[in-house]
């Protein structure tokens, strides 16, 4: 009788485990393959049939090509376009979250008139694609006078606020009305309420949804394309790599790219390895009101 | 009370939010919004330097490739040294052509008065002619004519000169010396020669062992090069020029046909199935890895293949491309010009700025420092041009007889007249239809962008 | 009477509190959107040319109308003029005329855009934009396909990561690596990756498989192209799906599993029955902003296709930037609008959650 049980537990254990792996190899290979190029020379690029590891063309012994890096971050607008994009990210996703948030504790939770219309309006900012409404988005600029990093921090807000809105009102939505209800009677103010009680509850949402906002706007290049031509020091990540070059025009330097990809996807995985723990941190705090 | 409280505090939030993004801070990583408001600090990043009171600032858009960037701020810096009390800025642009006209017609777009001095592809005079001054008012008339007629030609709209030439670019055959002696072939004149040379080269290589092979290569994915590359085969052929100077649409002819369906059959014979979406890196790599024995390409690979770790470092040249009926090669015009902003608040000074880089001297030591080609005709009998790039001296003859596309008779048109041109083409290269059927077609979709006769 | 009162009154506070929450939102939107996508409206109904002086006019819909315009035309079988014999080919198929002589020319020219057959006649289905009806189909055709192999796979990574077991943290944070590479980037390595020739991992790969010959061309051959770009979109986005569902399933408590588990539901019952339906507020949101990127999918065609496929935000950009043609791209941008709109309402009608409801 137990016999049975412990193999098919194996079995599913495997199974599994598996599983997991196919998973792994599927998001991760790609990436790998980045790391790869990203230490090749172009001689090493331009082999037939292409290496799994970077191998010297004449010897065929492994032999790693480091000067992409030296190049990326001997670069200073690379570097600098590393400072901005953290600033721009982080603002961006800051602003969203809490006028996000706001916003959807009203929606979610709250009775009002022209709550539908609302939230369709505020989808409806986000629907257009980038191309169509940039050139009016640099004539308010301009006529705002804005400098660059406020001008992105604020247009990435037509496709972060959106989406920060509405998960979030889709996830207040699902919160036990009877914690509010009890607190009112405690006589709080819906402000104390929405700190007190509803942020804990909600943190995985609010992590999830800053991280995937946070990755949008770090990677958002045609806005910051446009608003920083004029103002190279306030270059974000992705425009700086557009701006690199080979050594003659037209030469497009790959393994420079890749290992700029490299570098620039390191601070998400650390942003990431940190604030992946809040999401359980927020299941806890919910089970503290059983 | 308690309401006027929470105005206040909302109200409190908004603003401390809004000064701290204004001021451009920063600095947490805690997307948590417990603290909505951030330490300001001023994080605006250093304008480049502001004049002084009374000096002029000029500011030139250019390309961003390392020395091309160094070549032109170095260029800069002599103007400056003659010219005290004006500044010259020198802003990097993206180096796709792309991405660098989207900003330049933001920049139209807004009538920005922030870059003077723009470098230009030379297909873009036209298109963008309203937006720039007439050099011929600013003293380009006296040095004109030392550039190359094309060029001037091209650039010169309804009498107007919008751009003075910078440096050029022309398409170049570049082919294997190893292979042709390995097979005892000369140099192709001929597309018919260069088919049976391809043919033999590819049978006896795959036969040796080499799966890689694939012999010609050459940009035929759906973009600008593919214009480019067949522009020059149908030139080649007596086909015309697509949209003759005199504004007739020529294209639907038997010559033409004839060579774009005879190309059509090199794509998975003599070139790759994939040279339909190549472009001319694509290209290169290839080359340069060692596994064709002909590419169209521009000048910039010469360098490269040169280089100490190309696998084809000494055993190539370059030739003009193979000729078809008309008994010449033809090589499409490529490069870039120096135009002066409409919006400039300085159009004098920055006309100044753009004749000084393209001048004599200035050219010469970016032909000698950067191999870029110059546009002036004396330059390629210079002898330290031609001691820095021996190969200058035989592209002489390439460039004074380049075809330049109709981007001058077509404009304000020519993108949507380009974009016609080379989808048409690359139907007929991928086999969705021939030629014959696809140029009907493309005879009235001209008409309808350019409204010009049919001839 | 007094309950009622002040029950309204009640209610007059939550409105008030409602509307203070959403000024922040409401006021960022405003003045950075509003007047943008006005223009847009505004501009689809002009003739207006981007970064030009070219005077304005209003031409109604006729942008619309260019952009949009199909007719079907009957090919009528072409007749020997000698012998007035219809004709036939020499495998005795008939011969119809073609279609560039039948479809009509004024006041806007029909081009082909497919010829079909339907009870024994011939017709030709022509269009004013083909290039935009193409990008319309394909675009629809990738949002669905790239959409629902999303959702499949990003649920059964979401169900695998929530499972508890050793390393989660780790898989939690290589889950959002595809996510994280900038979408222009990763859409260069793609390129690399599926090179036509055995530089190329796919090539080198499936030759050393023993299949395809090391020069299939996945980027230039109209039948893969399409589907390599779902590939592509799939790894890079499927991290988003996966991490909203994820966090949709943690907020599921724990107790209702416990419960069933109890009841002696098996694992597939419970996800139907509790995971599912609990699920789909999360999902609705997550596919809404998933279809809506797809359909504006820009970068990966941009870059992988350039001007040999479009997608309807490509051939916007190249209407604006390389045609400046700024009327036909704002119209463009609204039938776009249009098209999303519809998906978004269409998700939130299909799986039944009204955001609007109030608990």
């Amino acid at each position: 009788m137990k016999q049975p049980k412990k193999v098919k537990n194996v079995i599913l254990k495997t199974g599994f485990y598996f599983i997991l792996l196919m998973i792994f190899i599927y998001l991760l290979f790609p990436f790998y393959w980045a790391i790869n190029s990203s230490l090749k020379s172009e001689a090493q690029l331009q082999m037939t049939p292409a290496t799994m590891v970077p191998r010297d063309p004449a010897t065929n012994s492994i032999s790693p090509y480091l000067s992409n890096y030296k190049v990326i971050f001997q670069n200073q607008q690379f570097v600098r376009g590393l400072m901005n994009s953290t600033i721009v990210a982080t603002s961006t996703t800051v602003l969203a979250l809490v006028a996000g948030s706001f916003a959807a504790f009203a929606l979610g939770k709250l009775r009002f008139r022209g709550k539908k219309p609302t939230l369709y309006m505020i989808l409806a900012m986000t629907m257009f694609p980038q191309v169509t409404v940039l050139a009016g988005l640099y004539a308010v600029i301009t006529t705002l006078q804005l400098p660059a990093i406020t001008s992105m921090i604020l247009s990435y807000m037509i496709f972060t606020l959106p989406f920060t809105t509405w998960v979030l009102t889709a996830f207040f939505k699902d919160l036990p009305l009877a914690l509010l209800e009890s607190a009112q009677v405690d006589g709080a103010t819906p402000f104390q309420t929405f700190y007190k009680i509803l942020l804990p509850l909600t943190a995985p949402a609010m992590v999830t949804t800053g991280l995937l906002a946070f990755i949008a706007a770090w990677n958002e290049y045609l806005f910051a394309l446009t608003f920083t031509s004029i103002d190279p020091g306030a270059r974000t990540v992705p425009v700086a790599i557009a701006y690199f070059t080979g050594a003659v025009a037209r030469q497009e330097p790959f393994g420079e790219i890749m290992a700029a990809a490299v570098v620039v996807t390191v601070p998400i995985v650390v942003l990431v390895l940190v604030f992946q723990k809040r999401i359980v941190a927020g299941l806890t705090a919910g089970a503290v009101k059983g | 009370m308690r309401t006027n409280k929470m105005r206040w505090l909302t109200l409190l939030l908004v603003i401390m939010l809004m000064v701290g993004l204004l001021a451009g801070c920063g600095g947490t990583e805690d997307p948590a919004p417990e603290e909505p408001a951030e330490p300001a600090e001023p994080a605006e990043p250093a304008e480049p330097s502001e004049p002084a009171a009374g000096d002029v600032s000029i500011t030139v858009a250019a390309g961003a490739v390392g020395q091309e960037l160094e070549l032109t701020q170095a260029a800069a810096e002599r103007f400056m040294d003659e010219n005290p009390g004006v500044i010259v800025n020198v802003l990097d642009t993206p180096d796709l052509a792309q991405d660098r006209l989207g900003l330049y017609l933001q920049f139209f777009e807004a009538q920005s008065s922030e870059v003077d001095v723009y470098q230009i592809d030379v297909i873009w005079p036209g298109d963008l002619a309203e937006h720039f001054v007439d050099l011929n008012e600013y003293g380009a008339g006296d040095v004109i004519d030392e550039h190359f007629p094309a060029i001037v030609e091209n650039n010169t709209v309804d009498g107007k000169l919008v751009a003075i030439p910078w440096f050029t670019d022309a398409g170049l055959l570049y082919y294997r010396t190893d292979m042709l002696e390995k097979y005892d072939f000369e140099p192709p004149t001929t597309w018919d020669e260069l088919e049976e040379q391809a043919a033999a080269i590819q049978e006896g290589e795959r036969a040796d062992g080499n799966p890689d092979f694939v012999v010609f290569v050459w940009q035929g994915d759906s973009y600008e090069g593919l214009t480019c590359d067949a522009l020059e085969w149908i030139s080649s052929n007596d086909g015309g020029n697509i949209i003759s100077p005199d504004r007739m649409i020529t294209i639907n002819n038997p010559k033409a046909i004839e060579i774009v369906d005879q190309a059509a059959g090199w794509v998975g014979t003599i070139s790759p199935t994939g040279v339909t979406g190549f472009g001319e890196e694509d290209a290169r790599a290839v080359w340069q890895g060692g596994n064709a024995a002909f590419m169209r390409n521009w000048p910039y690979a010469y360098s490269l293949s040169q280089g100490a770790d190309s696998a084809v470092a000494g055993n190539f040249d370059v030739s003009p491309l193979p000729a078809g009926d008309s008994g010449a090669g033809a090589a499409t015009l490529g490069g870039w010009q120096l135009a002066v902003s409409k919006y400039s608040e300085n159009p004098e000074v920055a006309a100044e700025v753009a004749l000084f880089m393209a001048n004599y001297d200035n050219q010469k030591i970016r032909a000698v420092e950067g191999s870029m080609n110059p546009t002036i005709m004396a330059l390629y009998e210079d002898d330290e041009v031609l001691e820095a790039s021996p190969f200058f001296g035989s592209l002489y003859d390439v460039f004074i007889n380049a075809v330049a596309r109709p981007s001058t008779a077509t404009a304000p048109n020519y993108n949507a007249v380009s974009t016609a041109f080379f989808r048409s083409v690359h139907s007929v290269l991928t086999g969705d239809t021939d030629a014959t059927t696809a140029f009907e077609e493309l005879e009235l979709d001209l008409q309808d962008i350019t409204g010009f006769d049919i001839e | 009477m007094g309950s009622k009162k002040k029950h309204s009154e009640l209610a007059k506070r939550e409105e008030r509190t409602a509307y203070k929450l959403l000024i922040p939102a409401l006021v960022i939107l405003l003045v950075i959107a509003i007047y943008p996508l006005g223009q847009v409206f505004y501009t689809s109904f002009t003739n207006r040319q981007f970064a030009s002086s070219q005077e304005t006019e209003f031409v109604g819909v006729d942008n619309y109308k260019s952009l949009l315009s199909m007719t079907v035309q009957k090919l009528e079988q072409e007749v020997d003029p000698d012998t007035n014999q219809p004709l036939f080919d020499e495998e005795g198929n008939p011969v119809y005329e073609r279609p560039i002589a039948v479809l009509p020319r004024e006041p806007i020219r029909y081009r082909e855009y497919k010829q079909f057959s339907l009870f024994g006649n011939s017709y030709v289905l022509g269009a004013t934009d083909v290039d935009f009806i193409d990008a319309i189909f394909n675009t629809l055709l990738f949002t669905v396909s790239s959409v629902v192999l999303e959702l499949t796979l990003g649920l059964g990574i979401a169900l695998v990561v929530h499972s508890n077991f050793k390393g989660r943290g780790a898989t939690r944070t290589a889950m959002l690596i595809p996510w994280a590479v900038i979408t222009v980037v990763s859409a260069r390595m793609w390129e690399w990756m599926l090179a036509p020739n055995r530089t190329g991992f796919f090539n080198t790969l499936l030759d050393a498989m023993g299949t395809g010959n090391g020069r299939i061309a996945f980027l230039a051959s109209s039948d893969l192209q399409l589907w390599a770009m779902v590939a592509v979109d799939v790894w890079k986005t499927t991290p988003f799906m996966a991490l909203l569902l994820l966090a949709g399933m943690q907020t599921i408590p724990d107790e209702l599993y416990e419960a069933a588990a109890i009841d002696g539901a098996s694992p597939v019952k419970q996800f139907f029955s509790i995971t599912f339906p609990l699920l789909k507020p999360a999902m609705a949101v997550a596919l809404i902003f998933r279809t809506l990127d797809a359909l504006r999918v820009f970068d990966v065609f941009q870059v992988l296709l350039g001007q040999s496929q479009y997608s309807m935000a490509t051939y916007n950009y190249f209407q604006l930037i390389g045609n400046r043609n700024m009327g036909l791209a704002s119209a463009i941008g609204v039938v776009i609008f249009i098209i999303i709109f519809g998906f978004a309402i269409g998700y939130i009608k299909m799986l039944g959650v009204d955001m609007d409801e109030t608990a």
